[in-house]
């Protein structure tokens, strides 16, 4: 059993990684990945999101009518979604972060890494793995959100979570990273990097 | 447990939803108080940012207890105009009743300056008087993605800028993002004038503003335009140019005579003094 | 002119794959062939020119502050309300469609289910509710027009991606690596629409 919550804890940051390998969760998430702060705090709130939604609908699992799953499901996750949009909106540190995110708050609730792992795992488990998947998902889905933040942030404006790195050294920022498309590309070279080293993620 | 029963299905969602909505107004409810303090705090350390005071990042240190303290024992008077420039009501700024525009209610005006189907009313426009002599107001309107909005301040002469702080809801980071994140394009504003004479009051242009033989901006009404941010930059030029000509009568009536422009150069002024 | 000049913005300008990433885990999964991301690509369309109006007359006349009871602001419900929405509207369409028109639901069915969790859906509200348009009839177009641009971006990937299974890719970057690049390189192709001014 502990090698097994072994498993569903280390599986999705790397083998099993929600973004590179299950592609899910794309979506919204991306464009918070211009600075650190903000892929942290986004990465923060889909861990949080992920993992109670999972352990709630764990918990309620056995009594959801079949037929309205999916609603009871968003209205689940929905919820969880406005608490911590709310609750990062009442606090002087995170309220700026809060009105940076904006939308992409929202669009957590759409992000397929929740509805999937609920899907896929919280239905069909004990409450606490599916606790312990809906914080890895959300973990290893942040761990690649920093990495792309991470070579955005030095890149596009020299500095790293504000602090000047580059700059000083006269670098000039480059403008191309900042923008969406560069997330993709750097994305795309991700999953190059992790498919040359595990094999057997190659597609034919 | 039969769970796929109509009436089980009915009773489970309407519980579901009303336990869920109980909860979330029950949070909303306990936690506008904090989150208004947040967005007031945010608003006026945006002034005093624009006033001159300190920077927003010095002011964000400071925390929303002390920017309060700040504006109270700053602020002059502040006031709300009509588009004749008539004084309609007084805005509180004792410390416990400081009144300011929040972004909605900027977006409110906003609409009642442009009118359209929108309209609500007559526009009334909040101006605030700082012990430093620096008078500012608001601006608004729409960049490229979302809502743009921030403060400019005026010297005593009601013409030259004396500072500005703009925020915005969604511009792209990095570009658009650098009318609130960049201080060197908030500083640029600093010295250039406002002409309420011209329809176009304020100028935010592509390719370059005048410049002098050492390549600094021409005291006028013009700055440079953010580089990659062209649709920012005229959505900013936009909402500056539709407040300060809202804005245009009341300037014109207070501003200290023989001070138009160009400025202090005549005999009898009271903005020499600075 | 604003009908046009706010429809054209929205296919293009503001498309809402290659400008908000919205939309992409549908857009990467189901893009291997043409057809098959037409059809998404339609029902796409249809979901967000339905619930998009009906999300909008809720958030003007339920959800906006003073819009039901002077002084209450239910704003902080708009999530949920409209995820609910568009969740039921996904499941009635789903299933009027297989009543009335069984041909165009086994063309259009499998992907009906796959919608109510699209971020582009979703998106589509929230930013309708962001920006907020003057009538109903702007945020039909802006329904419309979203829709499809999202529609046009699947079907140009699709095609890229048919072509693409004939070329030469480096084994590791194969199917999803290339994929992610090759979007990104057409996102750049449509960031020029960025400097129109409509």
């Amino acid at each position: 059993m502990n090698a097994k919550l072994k498993e569903t804890i280390l599986n999705p940051l790397f083998k099993g990684n929600p973004i590179t390998v299950l592609v899910l969760g794309i979506c919204s998430s991306l464009a918070v990945t211009v600075t650190m702060k903000g892929a942290l705090v986004m990465a923060l709130s889909v861990i949080v999101v992920t993992g109670i939604s999972s352990l709630i609908l764990s918990l309620l699992r056995k009594t959801i009518p079949g037929r309205v799953r999916i609603i009871v499901q968003l209205v689940v996750v929905a919820m969880m979604v406005i608490l911590v949009d709310q609750i990062l909106k009442s606090f002087e540190a995170t309220y700026a972060i809060d009105k940076q995110l904006s939308v992409y708050i929202g669009l957590i609730i759409t992000n397929c890494i929740v509805m999937g792992r609920i899907e896929a795992f919280a239905l069909g488990n004990k409450p606490w793995p599916s606790f312990l998947d809906g914080v890895a998902n959300g973990a290893g889905y942040g761990l690649i959100l920093l990495i792309v933040a991470f070579f955005r942030e030095l890149l596009g404006s020299g500095t790293l979570f504000g602090i000047d790195i580059l700059n000083r050294f006269g670098y000039v920022p480059n403008n191309l990273v900042i923008l969406p498309p560069f997330a993709l590309i750097l994305l795309g070279c991700i999953v190059w990097v992790q498919r040359s080293i595990q094999k057997d993620l190659q597609e034919k | 447990m039969n769970t796929n029963n109509n009436l089980y299905t009915v009773i489970y969602t309407s519980v579901i939803v009303i336990v869920v909505a109980a909860l979330l107004a029950f949070v909303s409810q306990s936690l506008k108080s904090r989150q208004d303090a947040n967005e007031k705090a945010d608003t006026i350390s945006q002034m005093l940012t624009a006033a001159g005071y300190a920077s927003k990042a010095e002011l964000g240190k400071l925390g929303n207890t002390a920017v309060l303290d700040k504006y109270a024992a700053e602020i002059e008077k502040a006031f709300v105009i009509d588009l004749e420039g008539n004084e309609l009501r007084t805005l509180g700024i004792e410390r416990e009743g400081i009144e300011v525009y929040s972004p909605k209610q900027l977006k409110r005006q906003n609409y009642n300056i442009k009118g359209g189907p929108n309209k609500t009313g007559d526009p009334e426009l909040p101006v605030f008087l700082f012990k430093n002599g620096r008078t500012v107001v608001p601006i608004y309107g729409a960049g490229l993605w979302g809502p743009i909005w921030g403060y400019i301040s005026f010297e005593k002469d009601l013409g030259t800028i004396g500072g500005a702080y703009f925020d915005h809801e969604s511009e792209t980071a990095g570009l658009g993002a650098k009318i609130k994140d960049d201080p060197s394009f908030q500083a640029e504003f600093i010295g250039e004038k406002a002409d309420f004479a011209d329809a176009n009051v304020f100028d935010i242009v592509k390719g370059g503003a005048p410049k002098d033989a050492e390549g600094k901006s021409v005291v006028d009404n013009k700055i440079d335009a953010i580089t990659g941010a062209t649709m920012t930059s005229n959505g900013l030029d936009a909402a500056i140019d539709t407040w300060l000509a809202a804005y245009s009568a009341w300037f014109s009536a207070n501003a200290p005579k023989g001070c138009d422009k160009p400025c202090c150069s005549g005999e009898d002024h009271k903005c020499e003094e600075e | 002119m604003e009908y046009l000049s706010l429809f054209v913005k929205s296919i293009f300008v503001d498309n809402m794959i290659f400008a908000y990433f919205l939309g992409m885990c549908s857009f990467l999964a189901v893009s291997k062939n043409v057809k098959t991301a037409a059809g998404l690509g339609v029902a796409v369309i249809f979901v967000l020119l339905i619930t998009l109006p009906v999300n909008y007359l809720l958030n003007t006349y339920v959800l906006a502050p003073d819009a039901l009871i002077e002084g209450v602001d239910l704003s902080f419900l708009s999530f949920i309300i409209f995820i609910a929405v568009i969740a039921a509207i996904v499941q009635i369409v789903e299933m009027v469609v297989e009543k009335y028109a069984p041909e165009l639901y086994s063309q259009l069915g499998i992907f009906l289910p796959l919608i109510a969790v699209n971020c582009a859906i979703l998106g589509g509200s929230l930013f309708m509710q962001q920006r907020d348009f003057l009538n109903i009839g702007e945020a039909t177009v802006y329904a419309l027009g979203s829709g499809l641009g999202w529609f046009l971006a699947i079907v140009s990937l699709a095609a890229i991606r048919e072509k693409m299974s004939y070329s030469n890719v480096p084994a590791a970057l194969k199917g999803l690596g290339i994929t992610f690049i090759t979007v990104g390189l057409m996102g750049i192709a449509f960031m020029t629409f960025m400097g129109i001014a409509l």
